[in-house]
């Protein structure tokens, strides 16, 4: 197996509360000072204990979509579909049996699994709609994205809370190196769906937490009271580097080096003081051949999750890095995060004025123990 | 039920079901077509005349026999409603 | 190039607790579709499957109030690990990956039929807290202190065996030495109530590649091996069953639930497979298939095998006419069906099977399991929504 293979980023597709588009539009959006999160308006919160959250414009959404292909999409599909086309279209990247896809997602298509049930509690077994089913299997997002972009190599998706994103994007630098695809589309997606919300509110999840404080994402911060939820999907397409060239392809950077791992803690626990034996940080750095100190910027994955957030400083210091900065307050909680955050990571190589070795990591963890370390590098 | 009727509910399970837009079913008539690969039709694959099936047996109560080859008759409104008035006489 | 060998095996089937269990029951060609129990079928067209009898899911280690199908992962990861012999620091640095599609939906259906019809709030709510996919990794890792690398892959019916795909990827990259890998299923209204009513499911047990078949049968289940690094095995003095040599990962890219007709996305998996184990397809002896016993499926499998291996050249057989379809867990059920058919040179046979239908020119073992000395071996899984995975096993 090649270890030579070397992994880099050619485009990126986004749809959030942000904005839609590719790189440009990601960067525009990046460089802005505004956060989406306002009240909800897709459904009612009255007498929940949390009203915010970070909404994807449905027009603009649907204005990307053509009603006839569209008609049978839910609307995670449709997320997905738009950001993942958005990337192929700015990477330039070719169809067929080379290209991958990786979908990350931590509540997948609810809506539909709930629609289909309910069609059977209000009539029974024939108020069930066949058409609605394959949503409710959590692929269905990659089967149908991939028929889009025409991705034949191998298309995964992966669930996991809080940092679906980033290991998608690690899973996807894997496959490239591991030669199972020439490129991989790779990010994640999810949508704000008013029984989630609900429930994730109920459970004490969302700001505020306890009742205590105003709502609000403050990633990081000592008045930190929990987490404010987003949507859309966001998609890189990774690529080796060779493939890149001979296209002719523009290369935003390099990912130079993707570990992740596990920290065996108590499912939908944070504990503040557990450390890491195994750091896949520290792994991401001995695999590029570099000190800590070669990272100028973190970006991590604490989104006003108090027990969250505090475990995550404590384990980067730990590993010697930088303390980290947070995207969720200006996309929301949600799968497409991760990807958003190397796409920050994107803009900054190519914006800054780092020397030309400063690197930045895109860390990522998440209760019960989920870590990944994305080291990203200007293409050399 | 008349031949019109019928033609009603089937443009309500269109909408209601297959996810089409009520404004484009308000214009579909008995002429028109409804199997993929037929220019000019509604471009329904195998999975919609799943849909379409399991929906027509809920609100006209037929059986309809998956063993048997029904393409000639969902092949448009006209020749579907005709199906369904024989299978409710 | 970096050889994986398979050096621990767990299973919970309908058949009952662990992989000796399994394969008696595969060896003598034993059908466990029967009417379903575990949940109300009434009004529903097709009303059987192959269930976990309730007392093998009574006598599992694991609490009774954890979610069914933790309950079965739990303990087929357990025996998996305890069979590879493995220490504790060995674990550590073992990754995870598991194959899900249902989670704890079946616990969270039961919180939801339950408000919906009395209009109150019910305690079950806090089935919601285990209702995804991930749940059984998160469960996994914190019990087994595992360390490695953590994933949960939802590839609909080809999840088990993607999970063994990305394990040996995982080994022979050097990021761990070992993995425990498979997937886990229980029984969900959901998948019951989906298949009836897209019409794939047999009022029968199925009966894959007859003439007469009809449809799928569901099942449930869970299955995992560890995967290991064949000098870090032999180092410790573990057990090698079998050899994982290679494995292929395609899309059709064509439908959300037919498969390509042309059986293009298939072939390629199986080439990749066998291309990656350095076999040529003369060198394969039998074939563990996808076999669901649709239409659809069986003739476009076939298809995709006599394109590959010419018409009469294997031998196949489906796993899944003794055990039904048990979703996530099928790819990593035949996968240890495919082990210890290597193991004990004999070929589990396919249920059910009376005409073998024309259209699938091959010896699809009916009825009865045949001894037949093997020294690779295919196994086939081919996901709702066109996402295929093919294993190949060596001895």
């Amino acid at each position: 197996m090649s270890a030579s293979r070397r992994v880099v980023v050619t485009g990126v597709g986004s749809v959030s509360a942000g904005g839609i588009g590719g790189t440009a539009v990601v960067a525009q959006i990046l460089a802005g000072a505004t956060s989406p999160i306002r009240p909800v308006r897709a459904f009612e919160t009255a007498g929940w204990p949390s009203r915010l959250g970070a909404e994807v414009d449905d027009a603009a959404l649907e204005g990307l979509l053509d009603p006839g292909a569209a008609r049978r999409l839910s609307r995670i599909c449709r997320l997905t579909v738009v950001a993942s086309r958005l990337a192929v279209e700015d990477s330039g990247v070719p169809r067929g049996p080379a290209l991958g896809l990786v979908v990350g997602t931590e509540h997948g298509d609810f809506r539909s699994s709930e629609e289909f049930v309910t069609g059977y509690l209000k009539r029974g077994p024939s108020g069930l709609s066949p058409m609605i089913f394959p949503n409710t299997v959590m692929n269905s997002m990659a089967a149908v994205a991939a028929i889009e972009i025409g991705a034949r190599g191998p298309s995964i998706t992966v669930n996991q809370a809080t940092v679906a994103g980033d290991l998608a994007v690690a899973r996807a630098a894997a496959l490239v190196r591991d030669g199972r695809a020439l490129a991989v589309v790779a990010g994640g997606v999810d949508e704000m769906f008013a029984h989630v919300y609900r429930r994730l509110s109920e459970m004490g999840m969302l700001s505020p937490a306890a009742g205590r404080g105003t709502e609000g994402c403050r990633p990081y911060e000592p008045d930190h009271n929990g987490v404010v939820l987003g949507e859309g999907a966001t998609f890189l397409v990774l690529e080796d580097l060779e493939s890149a060239r001979a296209r002719g392809a523009v290369v935003h950077a390099e990912i130079r080096s993707a570990a992740w791992g596990n920290v065996p803690v108590a499912p939908h626990t944070a504990p503040r003081r557990r450390r890491d034996l195994h750091s896949p940080a520290l792994r991401a750095l001995v695999s590029a051949g570099v000190a800590p100190s070669a990272v100028g910027t973190c970006y991590g994955s604490g989104n006003g999750d108090p027990a969250l957030d505090d475990w995550e400083l404590g384990l980067l210091a730990a590993d010697r890095l930088p303390e980290p900065r947070s995207l969720a307050s200006r996309f929301g909680q949600h799968g497409g995060l991760g990807a958003l955050r190397v796409a920050a990571a994107l803009d900054r190589l190519n914006k800054v004025a780092l020397s030309p070795t400063t690197l930045v990591m895109v860390h990522g963890l998440a209760r019960g123990g989920c870590r990944t370390a994305l080291l990203i590098g200007r293409a050399a | 039920m008349t031949q019109k009727e019928i033609l009603d509910e089937l443009k309500a399970i269109i909408v209601e079901r297959l996810k089409f837009d009520p404004r484009r079913a308000a214009e579909m008539t008995l002429d028109t077509t409804l199997p993929k690969g037929i220019e000019g039709s509604l471009g329904l694959d195998s999975l919609d005349f799943i849909e379409l099936s399991v929906a027509m047996e809920e609100r006209f109560g037929i059986v309809i026999d998956e063993g048997q080859d029904l393409a000639d008759e969902f092949r448009s409104f006209d020749s579907l409603s005709r199906w369904i008035l024989s299978k409710t006489a | 190039m970096t050889r994986v060998v398979v050096s621990g095996l767990g299973v919970v089937s309908p058949y009952g607790t662990g992989a000796k269990t399994f394969w008696t029951g595969l060896a003598s060609g034993t059908c466990a579709i029967r009417p379903l129990t575990a949940i109300d079928t009434e009004g529903f067209r097709s009303r059987i499957g192959a269930e976990v009898p309730a007392d093998v899911l009574a006598s599992l280690g694991p609490s009774r109030r954890r979610a069914r199908a933790d309950r079965l992962a739990m303990a087929a990861a357990r025996e998996a690990l305890a069979d590879a012999d493995l220490s504790p620091t060995d674990r550590a640095c073992a990754g995870l990956f598991v194959g899900a599609v249902g989670g704890g939906m079946l616990e969270a259906e039961a919180w939801y039929w339950e408000e919906t019809r009395t209009g109150r709030p019910s305690p079950r709510i806090g089935a919601l807290r285990a209702i995804l996919p991930s749940t059984h990794a998160e469960t996994l890792s914190s019990r087994l202190g595992l360390c490695g690398p953590k994933e949960t892959v939802v590839m609909a019916c080809a999840s088990g065996a993607a999970s063994l795909a990305l394990g040996l990827d995982l080994i022979r990259s050097g990021a761990a030495p070992l993995a425990l890998c498979g997937g886990v299923d229980a029984l969900t209204r959901v998948c019951f109530m989906g298949f009836n009513a897209l019409r794939l499911l047999d009022l029968e047990p199925c009966r894959p590649f007859d003439r007469d078949r009809k449809g799928m049968s569901i099942g449930e289940g869970a299955a995992f091996v560890v995967l290991e690094e064949a000098g870090h095995c032999r180092a410790r003095g573990g057990r090698a069953y079998a050899e994982l040599r290679g494995a292929g990962m395609t899309t059709d890219a064509h439908h959300v639930t037919s498969p390509e007709p042309s059986a293009d996305g298939m072939v390629r998996a199986i080439e990749e497979a066998l291309t990656a184990a350095g076999r040529a397809p003369g060198d394969v002896g039998y074939v563990n298939a996808h076999g669901t016993g649709t239409p659809q499926n069986d003739r476009v499998e076939a298809l995709a095998l006599a394109r590959v291996f010419g018409p009469g050249r294997v031998l196949l057989s489906s796993t899944k006419s003794l055990v039904g379809h048990t979703m996530a867990a099928a790819g990593s059920l035949e996968a240890v069906a495919s082990v210890l058919t290597l193991q004990h040179g004999l070929v589990p046979p396919t249920a059910n099977l009376r005409v073998t239908d024309p259209e699938v020119p091959f010896d699809c073992v009916p009825e009865t399991a045949r001894a037949v000395e093997l020294d690779a071996v295919l196994s086939n899984s081919f996901g709702f929504g066109g996402q295929n995975v093919s294993l190949v096993f060596g001895r």
